[in-house]
């Protein structure tokens, strides 16, 4: 290595996507360091948190056997729509899902990621924690390096996972200066639950694991809640549009305390004590407002990348984070053997990512963030569900009309046709 | 019966590292008081940081106490008028969290 530098490559961010790369540089030999401005890898994040099993098997094969990687696998998914003292659940039991590499696991970021950390510094990358960097160190147009404090350090390659936040996006010259509607704000609380409650409560055998999406009850903002269940833990929380939240002045503790205490999500929570509360923005935009992804010395991975999929059913980022983070690792390898760190050097991660399923997913979805701004979505289709559910079953000793009838005059009545019809255009175009 | 429990309480349960000599963020009185009348801030955090100032002696409509911030980001986005000076914590300060 020339003198000049102090590393091949440095990574700032030690969350999913910097970890990834880290792990995949130093398995190739290549001295990387990670700087992390957290106390530890994972103190900073806030997510679900849920991911994908066969990318992180991908990462660290038979990812499984270390205990202490995952907290349960998913069997169980459920889908909730609440309106006023009602609600309808859609409950899929999927048994298929419950074999190694498992199709989803729970895991708590502070844990995770210092789990994942482990095994990059066992492959022999340096991170380095109370570490923050606030700027990069230009040599004419080329990144060289980045600082911290007083400090610089000096790399031929900077990956840039600092996460949503991306204040080093902005300063690579990568980016515009965001805005608030290509954003969410995710509330979170964890609570305490023993295992053997937590099991009887959700309906799961030892390990097993639940995730619920719950849509409505959020005062008519595009969001929507969920819970994960992990081995001693539920993680309950709340994800509202920020620009919708601000316009309709609601201050976003009070809506998160309303939507939780609807019968559905106290149920749930009952007995459970809280022993956190945290919350983080969430990238929102999709494909059309990722920044650029490479530039002169740098690559961007994972949420400072914009990677982040809300198609409705799927909401995710870890996964994401993962992969671009892998495919920023093995490029990496690559421009180092080219020796062209400028643009046309590091445009190669682009190319190599857009064979990714985290790039393509990205790009079938790229219509969906717009269409979950509908407020029917949040407002009309869960009271519409709901109310009908209620109508069906309801027994006042007056003579019924047929189902179909019912659902049908149900539905005339108390929709705006015109609205819903755009909804459904909207949701074939776009899931 | 609905109970409600205050963000207070909540943060009460989150471990932070604060650095009493570096406000990460910080606000511009001057700018909140000439240009803002919707106040997105106040709205937008999940913690309460920012609130609505009383009495004729505050420097602005708004007052802003880092101390238990969350470092979600939400302020910088949701201000108008780049009232909202944001900054990482220094490493190691700021928010610890252990469950998440």
């Amino acid at each position: 290595m020339s003198e000049e530098y102090d590393f091949d490559v440095a990574i700032v961010g030690a969350g999913p996507a910097g970890i990834a790369a880290a792990l995949t540089l130093a398995r190739a030999g290549i001295e990387t360091v990670v700087l992390e401005r957290g106390q530890y890898p994972g103190s900073k994040n806030v997510s679900g948190a849920a991911l994908y099993g066969p990318v992180l098997h991908e990462l660290v094969p038979n990812y499984w056997e270390d205990d202490k990687s995952f907290e349960r696998y998913l069997t169980t998914k459920k889908i909730s729509l609440l309106s006023e003292s009602r609600s309808v659940t859609i409950d899929a039991d999927l048994r298929n899902f419950s074999q190694p590499p498992y199709n989803g696991v729970t895991v708590i970021r502070p844990k995770f990621d210092r789990w994942l950390a482990e095994k990059a510094e066992e492959a022999g990358a340096m991170i380095l924690p109370d570490t923050m960097v606030e700027d990069l160190v230009w040599k004419e147009k080329q990144v060289v390096g980045v600082k911290s404090g007083e400090e610089e350090l000096k790399a031929k390659l900077i990956i840039i996972a600092e996460g949503a936040n991306s204040l080093l996006v902005e300063k690579a010259n990568l980016m515009k200066k965001p805005k608030p509607k290509h954003y969410a704000l995710g509330m979170k609380e964890t609570y305490e639950l023993s295992s053997k409650k937590i099991e009887e409560r959700f309906h799961l055998s030892e390990n097993e694991g639940i995730s619920n999406e719950i849509l409505g009850h959020t005062k008519g903002i595009p969001g929507g809640g969920f819970y994960y269940t992990n081995k001693e833990t539920v993680s309950f929380g709340l994800i509202l549009n920020m620009d919708v939240l601000t316009k309709k002045k609601l201050e976003a503790p009070d809506v998160f305390e309303e939507f939780k205490n609807h019968s559905y999500i106290s149920k749930l929570l009952k007995d459970a004590k809280m022993v956190e509360y945290s919350a983080h923005i969430i990238p929102e935009g999709g494909f059309k407002h990722m920044p650029k992804l490479y530039g002169n010395g740098v690559l961007v991975a994972g949420d400072a990348a914009g990677m982040v999929l809300n198609a409705g059913l799927y909401i995710e980022g870890i996964n994401f984070a993962l992969e671009s983070g892998r495919i920023a690792g093995e490029s990496a390898i690559e421009i180092l053997k080219s020796n062209k760190f400028n643009k046309s050097g590091t445009k190669l991660y682009k190319k190599n990512l857009k064979k990714s399923f985290a790039y393509k997913d990205l790009k079938t979805f790229r219509r969906a963030s717009h269409f979950l701004e509908n407020k029917h979505m949040f407002t009309t289709v869960p009271d519409l569900l709901t109310v009908l559910m209620e109508k069906l079953l309801r027994n006042d000793g007056k003579p019924r009309k047929r189902i179909v009838m019912t659902a049908i005059g149900h539905i005339l009545r108390k929709t705006p046709l015109w609205g819903m019809f755009k909804l459904l255009l909207g949701a074939v175009r776009s899931l | 019966m609905s109970k409600v429990q205050s963000i207070e309480e909540k943060l009460d349960l989150t471990k932070f590292i604060s650095d009493q000599n570096y406000a990460h963020i910080t606000i511009n009185p001057e700018i909140c008081k000439s240009k803002c009348t919707t106040f997105q801030c106040v709205y937008g955090c999940p913690s309460s940081c920012y609130k609505f100032t009383e009495g004729d002696e505050a420097e602005g409509p708004v007052s802003f106490d880092y101390i238990s911030c969350l470092e979600c980001g939400t302020c910088k986005l949701v201000c108008p008028h780049e009232s909202v000076e944001w900054h990482y914590p220094k490493g190691g300060f700021g928010v610890e969290f252990k469950h998440s």
